[in-house]
């Protein structure tokens, strides 16, 4: 990592970063691939391939959700320090308009992966009759449109006043996203709560956990901060990012030791209680996943989102260190995708389901996608944004 | 015991951190740079090396997990066994808030504790008060070698280097 001062570039060279072709061709490869495997799945196992597409898709949709609401947290807190690389965040916030598609096929299938959209159990099921206002197809369908349309609106609006700022050189497109950032922010943390209850919670029907969004949000901003962190250093192993130093990697390094442990925090928030107060209303999350095929992945979750990444990142120079905190951040991807599958899958699959063929369908074929429109938006504007105010502070940024 | 040191004033944080790079190539021992906030890039150009405390952090931290734990397990398992609930003796999820708010308070305390006492500073210890360091000037305590032509020539870099005023300064060593 360089740590000497580069020159900004000049106005107008509006050009992104040519990413290798090799690279967008596997992406594309991936994503057909992919995708499509889970269209046969689709056919001949709905149960497991509509879980894992629902859990990549979510998986990614969180990054570029993270992506935006990263962007918004250092606009609100008028941060300067992360400027530099600031069109990551804003290229993964360009997937959220792409991420919307995998979770809306969800819904025309909804009966095969949701309990309360089955035919006929509405009429044989006291407790989900009395949801049912609540709980029924076009009443969620709507839900998930309003919601994913409100996100991409913001996500479009925040990347496009930055991208006419590397024109326009005004401050005043800095305060514009103050202010979209702080409205964004709230109405975020109000419609992801509804998303998680809607989308992961409502898989178990009779079940709720109030924390649940809250520990889900946990792992957006892990998961976020962790892919982040992995396009910059990539980026700047491939010239793309020279201005990248060790002390932008240290900052995202503590993020991602901090995430880490809020997300521990959270998710032993949500099973102390259960596990002490031991009602089986709740404790029926709980059992199917602590015993017999889920046992293993049940533990494994904990090690790989919080325990690993807590001792690996714990000393200083483990955070300044490129290569470390790549491996670090694989870990704790590794672990969102191992966390979300154990929300999804044990609710249609109680004996268990491994990482198969499905769910690695899922994970190629969205991650294709994911890697498609984030290439797309880096190659489409340039790397640093010349017109920011905090680009001077940016550079200089030294912990 | 106790040494006389030169102290060079600054006005600026740019100044002091140059001077201070000066002053160690120079081959003059520091005695300690004083500072109205935390100068980014300071403990580079001191040269010192990285900072043990986190050692006594992570030790002391470790120490209170276990104290924790090891008393939860006595108290609830060995010496008076309750049965709550019907739970296990040995609950371990339920001893994790314990052991999670002992580990920080043993840590945050060694830590401090640590800190004040190696940088000397508990009641009895007369230390010098370098005046407006706590408000805007930038001040480096230099250890020159005892002949006195060393002495002018430790004040030549200092000056050089925009050293706004001097001072030699009996400090304890």
């Amino acid at each position: 990592m360089s740590s000497h001062v580069h020159e900004v570039p000049p106005a107008g060279s509006s050009g992104g970063f040519e990413v290798s072709p090799a690279v967008r061709r596997a992406a594309m490869v991936a994503a057909v691939v992919g995708l499509g495997t889970l269209g046969v799945g689709l056919a001949l196992y709905p149960a497991r391939a509509l879980s894992s597409l629902l859990t990549s898709g979510f998986l990614f949709l969180c990054l570029g959700l993270g992506g935006a609401v990263f962007l918004a947290l250092m606009y609100v807190a008028n941060a300067g320090w992360f400027t530099v690389f600031k069109r990551i965040p804003e290229a993964f916030a360009s997937y959220v308009p792409w991420g919307a598609v995998p979770l809306l096929v969800l819904v025309p299938f909804a009966s095969k992966l949701y309990l309360w959209a089955r035919p006929g159990i509405m009429e044989t099921d006291h407790l989900l009759h009395k949801k049912a206002a609540f709980l029924n197809v076009p009443f969620f369908a709507i839900r998930m449109v309003l919601m994913l349309a409100l996100w991409a609106g913001f996500t479009w609006v925040l990347r496009r006043n930055s991208l006419k700022q590397d024109t326009e050189r005004t401050e005043a497109l800095t305060k514009r996203n103050v202010a979209t950032s702080a409205v964004f922010l709230v109405l975020f943390g109000l419609t992801f709560c509804l998303a998680a209850f809607d989308w992961l919670m409502s898989l178990e029907p009779h079940w709720f956990s109030t924390i649940y969004a809250l520990y889900n949000f946990a792992g957006l901003l892990s998961s976020s901060v962790c892919a982040i962190t992995v396009a910059a250093i990539l980026l700047h192993r491939a010239g793309a990012l020279p201005q990248l130093n060790t002390s932008h990697l240290h900052d995202l390094g503590k993020l991602m030791f901090g995430f880490a442990t809020l997300w521990a925090y959270l998710w032993f928030s949500q099973f102390l209680l259960i596990w002490y107060a031991n009602i089986p209303e709740e404790t029926a999350y709980f059992i199917p996943r602590m015993h017999g095929g889920w046992a293993v992945p049940f533990y494994l979750n904990l090690v790989l989102n919080w325990a690993l990444p807590f001792v690996l990142l714990l000393p200083r120079p483990a955070k300044r260190n490129p290569a470390h905190l790549l491996r670090v951040a694989a870990v704790l991807l590794a672990g969102r995708w191992l966390d979300l599958h154990l929300m999804v899958a044990p609710s249609n699959m109680p004996d268990g389901a491994g990482l198969g063929m499905y769910e690695l369908a899922g994970i190629v074929g969205v991650g294709g996608l994911f890697t498609l429109a984030v290439t797309r938006a880096v190659r489409s504007a340039p790397m640093i944004p010349a017109g920011d105010p905090y680009l001077v502070e940016s550079l200089h940024h030294h912990t | 015991m106790s040494a006389s040191v030169l102290i060079g004033y600054f006005d600026s944080e740019e100044k002091v951190l140059d001077a201070t790079r000066a002053v160690r190539e120079a081959g003059y021992a520091l005695h300690d740079v004083y500072t109205p906030y935390a100068v980014h890039g300071m403990d580079d150009a001191m040269g010192l090396r990285p900072s043990r405390l986190t050692w006594v952090c992570f030790g002391a931290g470790l120490t209170g997990a276990a104290a924790a734990l090891s008393l939860q397990y006595y108290t609830s398992v060995v010496s008076w066994p309750l049965n709550v609930g019907g739970k296990p003796f040995n609950s371990f999820p339920a001893f994790i808030p314990v052991s999670f708010e002992l580990t920080v308070l043993f840590a945050a305390l060694t830590t401090v504790a640590a800190f004040l006492i190696r940088a000397k500073l508990f009641p009895g210890n007369k230390r010098v008060a370098l005046p407006r360091v706590t408000d805007d000037r930038f001040a480096i305590a230099v250890e020159p070698r005892e002949a006195p032509a060393d002495m002018a020539a430790a004040e030549d870099v200092l000056r050089r280097h925009g050293a706004v005023e001097m001072a030699r300064v009996e400090v304890a060593s």
